[in-house]
């Protein structure tokens, strides 16, 4: 396999145009934007993303993320307890959504990436076509995670009757959604090539 | 596709790589409807789409009709006590930051109505002059930025949350659905498909021909 690299050529992360190696950072004579061979600082940039992520899942699963105001009554729940809660109250698939898209996926998400930045780095066992398909799940699980964020600001605008019943977000949506958001960001900074860079690097 | 031991490296117009894996390959003849493999990693190098302008802009237009109705009726409603309320896509995020949740108010907007719109405003845009042809030179900056929204709509994710907060209300209270969330479901089709269908490829390569600087 002959890499762009090799050849003196980088490939514009944006259009996609084959340009000749110059002075990085190079101006793509395409969309002239301007672009690194790799992304720059890749592995650096996704690991400290990603222990920005971990950190704020911790506060995430502490504090309460929904409170339910019934008859001026506070109720709070966090992710955990609103997944028991739908167990108890036996809706199984919706328990099993939310679980799956708020700590199954977001847990794979950094674990995931701290294995791939670990191999990208230091070469061992790499399989660059099987990790780089990980990568590419990783990368459409991202979003789904939000689901959550976006299920309590239904509530909190739709449950709106007064006294009765009100429903008010709690301090941990906001890390979740940080969460979500630095997952995203470090997904974003990952680069595939490092894979095959270093792939090839061991085996010549 | 094969990739030749002898690439002609002169010139780069004839060139493309894998954005996976960075194998260097000949530009292959595509007709529509064709793509192109990496033989090393597999993802897709190349894709002509067919007739995709038409489409583009037809979807596009489809989902421009559905955005004032999607974001400003009601999605659904609850009824409690006597007491009724229903919120548009809109009125969550009014409702959000008149209550203090900036965060997730921000959130709503911008990944569920700011960058979905903006989106299919740039499809709608691009279709428009590629069908009329009205090219101009900043086009390229525009597809270029056009990019970076390319991972931060949420439609789909946000339409599970309108099920998900459903199900959740409809043990305990009297859960209308409204109109809004037809439209939703409308926009949110309309949007992903003419995105869909662009050919970034033929779109840049055509622009290249026009104002491109070698």
């Amino acid at each position: 396999m002959k890499t762009a690299k090799e050849q003196g050529f980088s490939l514009c992360p944006k259009c996609h145009k084959v340009n000749k190696t110059s002075v990085e950072p190079i101006r793509c004579i395409r969309c002239h934007g301007l672009f690194y061979q790799r992304n720059r600082n890749s592995l650096q940039y996704t690991l400290a993303w990603n222990i920005a992520a971990l950190l704020a899942f911790i506060p995430a699963n502490y504090f309460p993320i929904m409170i339910i105001y019934s008859l001026g009554v506070p109720d709070e729940s966090t992710i955990l307890s609103g997944i028991g809660k739908f167990i108890s109250e036996g809706l199984y698939p919706i328990a099993a959504i939310i679980f799956t898209a708020s700590i199954i996926v977001p847990l794979i998400k950094i674990i995931g990436l701290f294995v791939l930045v670990y191999r990208a780095h230091t070469g061992v066992r790499l399989k660059p076509d099987k990790h780089s398909t990980v990568y590419h799940i990783l990368e459409f699980l991202g979003p789904w995670s939000m689901l959550d964020v976006f299920v309590v600001a239904l509530l909190v605008a739709v449950v709106e009757l007064g006294f009765v019943t009100s429903v008010a977000a709690g301090p941990a949506i906001n890390y979740f959604a940080m969460t979500v958001i630095f997952t995203m960001i470090a997904a974003n900074s990952f680069d595939t090539r490092l894979l095959w860079d270093k792939f090839k690097e061991n085996n010549d | 596709m094969r990739q030749d031991n002898l690439i002609d490296t002169a010139n780069t117009k004839q060139l493309i790589a894998c954005q996976q894996c960075d194998a260097l390959y000949e530009r292959p003849q595509l007709k529509q409807g064709q793509n192109a493999k990496c033989t090393c990693c597999g993802s897709t190098l190349l894709e002509r789409k067919v007739d995709w302008v038409n489409r583009s802009f037809y979807w596009s237009i489809a989902g421009l009709l559905m955005l004032l109705p999607a974001t400003l009726l009601p999605i659904m409603g609850v009824m409690l006590g006597g007491q009724y309320d229903d919120a548009s896509l809109f009125e969550c995020v009014l409702a959000l930051i008149e209550r203090g949740f900036y965060m997730i108010a921000i959130l709503l907007f911008l990944f569920a109505l700011a960058v979905p719109t903006v989106r299919l405003l740039g499809v709608f845009y691009l279709t428009y002059s590629f069908k009329y042809k009205r090219l101009r030179s900043s086009q390229l900056s525009f597809f270029r930025a056009f990019h970076h929204l390319d991972n931060w709509t949420m439609l789909n994710v946000f339409m599970l949350g309108i099920v998900v907060a459903m199900y959740k209300l409809i043990d305990d209270t009297e859960l209308t659905v409204n109109l809004g969330l037809v439209t939703y479901t409308c926009w949110m089709i309309c949007s992903t498909v003419a995105v869909q269908y662009l050919d970034q490829d033929e779109i840049w390569q055509t622009l290249e021909q026009r104002f491109g600087d070698e």
